[in-house]
């Protein structure tokens, strides 16, 4: 794991901070409507049955009706999610991405450049090229 | 056997031929542990939807639910509310993990952390637990089914049927690896949709698709004014006992939390996430899993009133107590209707057959993610430090994968008499408890650190096992007629001190409390640095995992 690169340089990034805020704000809000609609409905399930039990339209009472638009709300947030999420998240993230992949990718090639340089260097060891260049100085 | 047992047990065995094919194709396909563990990672959305709808409805939401909804009416509704709301929540996390994540919950969890082998260790512990637990409660359903199906009786006849269900998932699991456990779950969830979308038109048809006329019906035949009403089955009301009353209430609403919050941690789900290319296609499969999941709990509802309608609340209580044949009885009579008794037996055999791969795949789903867990996890990161060679690790998924599948054999033979149905809930509540915490606070807390993480993970997966320990579940309930035990443990011992029998209320809040109180307490500093890396990356998808050409 030592060795995986680390792309931490990029969450000061103004558009990564948009980002963060714009996901969090949107996942925020749909735990929070979810669970409360949710909870409302099993604590009215639980607590409030004379209400529930009102029947609406011939048999279909009022926990029929709102167990079934429990469904609809969950299809409902899902598609607003993925709507909100292609439009502003998708872009932002691709273009961050792009980037730190660019960014990588160009460190990757300068650590390159840089351990062949090393390599070249541990080929020809300094202390020994000076002595052969003093003893054919000592030719000269 | 009857002719109508006789083609039952062809359909299996016609299903188990398709599916050993495919694993045999998987097995010859798979080369390195990104197959092996991800499937190559080269599912699509639509697919991988498929596979999640296929591992999460399980025998248990197919005839358990309607059969609760035959037998208690509108409250079997309520557990499928919850079933389906919770997959907003893994929606909202699906991306980031697939982000940050290679194989499994524990990439995740140990990705920012500064001691990597504790927290490794204990997200293995937690996802073997919770698929052990929730293995055993589908094996034992599926001996007690499969030998109803074929008119076997008896408790060897349900041991047999565990082994040879538990031989098979191990062998799908330890050859065919994520490849073959993906096309099992796609195979299934097909049959299964198939099978519901027939009895549901055929239902709807005998009522001239008129609902209200279907709930009327059912009303009628059960005899009771309160069978559309909340309160048939659950938090059941107890005159002159306020008390009782409060704790039932408060024991569903534990419940209901438990379902909404334990789906995004399920172990078998969560492995799911990284079969994708990407975190889009992620994010399409948990829509597709969401449409699936959404349709077919709405068809539980026509298959629970219309069981009750057509076949009646007494023969489907004679059958099975807990109402599980109810699905199985209304498709003979559907199809009787349809083509007399022979149009009966067909139906009757294909829904079983649907019934059975339904619990082929949701048992090596299980196996899959906890075999991962050990090799990926335990061997490959904690006892091999994160450099054991691919090959030696995917030998050792393998092996894992015969030793989880022995253990839950064996578990499920000695618990085969038990009514180990509480264990589905229970698996919900440790996978809320435990691994809930330890995934949102590592994704969105800064100062989150090692400790906190192994301090949520043991302190909500201990609460809950305690709490069910003490809980009527396991010792001193009885019924208030007949003094029959209902608890685990026979009628003579009596150590219940927790009163609720789903833990989720208190140990859900008790795994974030450990979380946040485990990283406060050690001197621990959390790493700034990894925190951003992990930010950028679960929410940009930069150095994800991609699928290897």
């Amino acid at each position: 794991m030592g060795s995986t690169p680390s792309y931490a340089g990029l969450a000061q990034d103004r558009r990564f901070r948009l980002l963060k805020t714009r996901f969090r704000r949107l996942a925020l809000g749909i735990v929070v409507s979810f669970l409360s609609w949710y909870f409302l409905y099993i604590l009215l399930s639980v607590f409030a049955r004379d209400l529930m039990s009102r029947p609406l339209a011939g048999t279909v009472n009022v926990a029929l009706l709102l167990g079934v638009l429990q469904f609809v709300s969950t299809f409902a947030l899902a598609w607003r999610y993925t709507r909100y999420a292609r439009r502003m998240l998708d872009p932002l993230s691709r273009q961050l991405r792009e980037e730190a992949e660019r960014q990588q990718a160009e460190t990757e090639r300068i650590e390159q450049i840089m351990a062949q340089r090393r390599r070249i260097e541990a080929w020809t060891p300094a202390p020994r090229r000076a002595r052969h260049r003093r003893t054919s100085g000592g030719v000269r | 056997m009857s002719e109508g047992r006789l083609l039952t047990f062809g359909l299996f065995v016609a299903f188990i031929l398709i599916t050993l094919a495919i694993t045999f194709w998987a097995r010859a396909t798979t080369r390195n542990a990104e197959d092996f563990y991800a499937g190559g990672r080269a599912f699509s959305g639509p697919q991988n939807g498929l596979a999640l709808a296929g591992d999460y409805m399980s025998a248990a939401s197919f005839l358990g639910i309607a059969g609760l909804i035959a037998l208690s009416g509108y409250d079997g509704f309520l557990y499928s509310i919850g079933f389906l709301v919770a997959w907003l929540l893994t929606l909202l996390l699906v991306e980031l993990m697939r982000n940050a994540g290679r194989f499994t919950m524990a990439d995740v969890l140990s990705h920012r952390v500064r001691r990597q082998p504790r927290v490794r260790t204990a997200a293995v512990i937690s996802t073997v637990t919770v698929s052990v637990f929730y293995l055993v409660a589908q094996m034992v359903g599926a001996g007690a089914l499969v030998s109803l199906l074929l008119g076997l009786s008896g408790g060897t006849a349900k041991a047999v049927t565990i082994v040879v269900v538990g031989a098979i998932m191990i062998f799908y699991v330890a050859f065919g690896g994520m490849k073959g456990t993906t096309w099992v779950q796609i195979i299934k969830a097909i049959l299964l949709m198939t099978g519901t979308v027939v009895l549901t038109a055929l239902v709807l048809a005998r009522f001239g698709f008129n609902v209200s006329d279907i709930l009327a019906a059912a009303a009628r035949a059960s005899g009771r004014t309160d069978y559309l009403h909340p309160g048939g089955g659950f938090a059941k009301e107890v005159a002159g006992d306020p008390v009782r009353t409060l704790i039932n209430k408060l024991d569903f609403i534990s419940l209901a939390l438990a379902l909404v919050l334990g789906t995004a941690g399920l172990p078998h789900i969560v492995s799911r996430f990284f079969t994708v290319p990407d975190a889009r296609a992620a994010r399409t499969s948990v829509n597709w899993a969401i449409g699936l999941v959404g349709v077919f709990y709405l068809m539980t509802l026509a298959l629970g009133f219309g069981a009750t309608a057509l076949v009646g609340q007494a023969r489907i209580a004679a059958a099975d107590p807990s109402g599980n044949t109810a699905a199985l009885q209304l498709a003979y009579v559907l199809g009787e209707g349809l083509g007399g008794p022979v149009g009966g037996d067909l139906l009757l055999a294909f829904v079983g057959a649907v019934a059975f791969a339904t619990i082929l795949a949701v048992v090596s789903g299980l196996v899959m993610a906890s075999s991962t867990s050990l090799a990926h996890d335990y061997f490959g990161h904690v006892l091999m430090f994160g450099r054991p060679r691919e090959s030696q690790e995917v030998a050792v998924a393998r092996l894992s994968a015969l030793v989880i599948g022995l253990l839950a054999v064996v578990l499920a033979v000695v618990a085969r008499h038990q009514n180990v149905a509480f264990l589905v809930a229970l698996a919900f509540a440790m996978a809320a408890s435990a691994n809930l915490p330890a995934i949102v606070l590592t994704l969105f807390w800064k100062r989150f650190n090692s400790a906190g993480v192994v301090a949520g993970v043991y302190g909500g997966l201990g609460a809950c096992l305690l709490l069910v320990a003490l809980s009527p579940v396991v010792s001193g309930k009885t019924d208030p007629v007949t003094g029959a035990g209902l608890s685990l443990l026979p009628p003579g011992i009596d150590f219940h001190v927790f009163p609720m029998e789903n833990p989720g209320l208190v140990s859900i809040p008790f795994g974030f409390l450990c979380a946040w109180l485990g990283t406060l307490l050690s001197r621990e500093k959390a790493d700034r640095e990894r925190y951003d890396d992990l930010a950028v990356r679960s929410l940009t998808g930069s150095g994800s995992h991609a699928q290897r050409q």
